[in-house]
């Protein structure tokens, strides 16, 4: 009962997030409209790179052209979900620790980590999910998806930008020990360029290493390999795993974090 | 000779702002052009490696790996300056102070954007050592190397250019950062930073070769490859596109600074 109370609470808070994000975002309309246009380059951009590629080659590692297609697809879903819920935090969240705008965060009576990470919402990127559902249901169809993995494919976007948003909220904690955390916000954007390539372009160590060690190849390659072949549960288990791990080790990161805090204001 | 020591020394603070934070100099500017060399380099060993003896459009994997090398360097010299600081001192209305300066608000500008290539200029010497005691810095001659440079610090005029465009339009706009995000995906891709040009469809090549974004990046590794390149058109083009941004920007500060506004004016 205190459960669903408090996701009630915290689903009326999220509304409000919303609304006053949209009106920011709607004051300025030629940012809003730019940032329709950056949305769609950058999707472009990333699709018609594997597609010339595959003009030339008939595979890339032992993936075809829709299969590649439909990776890329996935992980342009799961970027348009992590621009649409989370991008513009982060960037606010290195000025507030710079400038002490923290403290006005930590004083409320919500999660810390909520605030922070979901306070801002991003409307522009709204019409680019038109685009992303659209090609990622084109090329399931062009590999044939049967009713399960029609099923099983939402579940699998979303659990893939729970995973992605972990991470990102554990490299953002760096930013309590830096005095300057905008490095870190490149840093968090690295890590995204490399879950979207599938795992088996890298080689063995770095494979291994960003599969167990910080698990960004799995935010892709993992929901898409069990996808593309069902046999590849292990994939979804290491997820499901590294989901639960990645949580325990932010609240105790975000924790230690808070500590070390030494506000600008105070 | 006054005006000289004002920007010898406005290039030695931006030097001591660029590297006051250095691991965030480092995430920040060199870090991106790493992982994107580290990507393609994995990409591409992976293409090469599902059939022996592959050669794409003229290029074997070596070619391949040689082409992506320079391409680091020309990102490193041509391509690593950002507007950030200009957008930043209209919007919080800091162009007061320059006002009244004895120093131009572009002077200040391009002096700290010097500053930044000769460190740029450092660091990919750094770089380049790295791939050489790696065994994959490719084999070039000493005149390809001072042409190549040559070429990416001229492609870093027109660059800056660019970039103090969009900077400059924070007159008019909340944010710029959106401008020169867009900017830098449509160079990266349209440039030949990801993927060779030959690789395009011809149709796109052929509309590619009317716009500057060959020049950018394509060109300048081109040339230190010592593949034959029509300089006089590549300068040539370049100081078209330089001239052309140059006197846009110009117009742009002059109705500009008719807008502005700052406390206290």
């Amino acid at each position: 009962m205190k459960l669903f109370s408090e996701t009630k609470h915290y689903l009326s808070v999220y509304r409000k997030f919303i609304s006053t994000s949209v009106s920011e975002a709607t004051s300025f309309r030629t940012s809003f409209i730019l940032m329709i246009f950056m949305d769609i380059f950058f999707f472009l951009s990333a699709i018609l790179t594997v597609d010339f590629i595959y003009d030339h080659v008939a595979t890339i590692g032992s993936w075809k052209r829709p299969q590649l297609m439909f990776f890329i697809s996935f992980m342009l879903t799961v970027d348009h979900l992590h621009m649409l819920l989370l991008s513009h935090n982060f960037w606010r969240f290195s000025d507030d620790l710079k400038s002490g705008n923290l403290d006005f965060t930590l004083l409320r009576p919500l999660s810390s980590i909520f605030i922070v990470f979901f306070r801002y919402f991003k409307p522009s990127s709204i019409p680019n999910s038109f685009i992303s559902t659209g090609t990622l249901i084109y090329f399931g169809m062009q590999n044939g998806f049967g009713p399960t993995q029609w099923i099983l494919l939402p579940f699998l976007v979303i659990l893939a930008f729970i995973l992605l948003a972990l991470l990102e909220f554990i490299i953002s904690c760096a930013m309590f020990w830096l005095v300057e955390g905008l490095g870190i916000n490149f840093l968090r954007m690295q890590m995204q360029q490399l879950s979207r390539w599938p795992d088996f372009i890298y080689g063995y160590f770095t494979k291994k290493l960003l599969t167990f060690g910080v698990p960004v190849l799995l935010i892709g390659s993992g929901p898409v390999h069990f996808l593309l072949d069902i046999n590849n549960w292990p994939y979804l288990l290491g997820m499901i795993v590294s989901c639960i791990g990645c949580f325990y080790f932010l609240i105790f990161l975000w924790n230690r974090g808070l500590n070390h805090y030494d506000s600008a204001s105070s | 000779m006054n005006n000289l020591q004002k920007w010898v020394q406005t290039i030695k603070i931006s030097w001591k702002r660029y590297t006051a934070y250095r691991l965030n100099f480092f995430l920040q500017i060199i870090g991106p052009s790493l992982i994107f060399f580290f990507i393609k380099y994995n990409l591409w060993s992976s293409i090469y490696s599902g059939e022996e003896g592959l050669v794409i459009k003229g290029y074997d994997f070596n070619q391949m790996i040689t082409y992506h090398i320079w391409s680091f360097v020309v990102a490193q010299i041509a391509q690593g300056h950002t507007a950030l600081n200009l957008s930043i001192d209209i919007r919080m209305g800091r162009i007061s102070s320059y006002l009244i300066y004895p120093f131009n608000f572009w002077e200040f500008h391009t002096a700290s954007f010097l500053g930044f290539q000769i460190l740029q200029l450092g660091i990919t010497c750094l770089s380049m050592t790295v791939f050489s005691l790696l065994g994959i810095l490719p084999d070039f001659t000493l005149s390809g190397m001072l042409y190549g440079i040559s070429a990416c610090l001229y492609v870093s005029l027109f660059w800056y250019a660019l970039q103090y465009f969009t900077g400059m339009l924070a007159f008019w706009l909340e944010e710029t950062w959106i401008l020169r995000v867009i900017l830098q995906v449509i160079t990266v891709f349209l440039s030949g930073a990801v993927i060779p040009l030959e690789l395009f469809p011809e149709a796109v090549r052929s509309v590619l070769e009317y716009t500057p974004f060959p020049y950018l990046t394509y060109y300048p590794i081109k040339i230190f490859m010592g593949a034959p390149v029509d300089m006089l058109n590549f300068y040539g083009v370049i100081t078209i596109w330089l001239a052309i941004f140059t006197a846009i920007n110009s117009y742009l500060w002059k109705r500009g600074i008719r807008l502005y506004t700052a406390a206290g004016m």
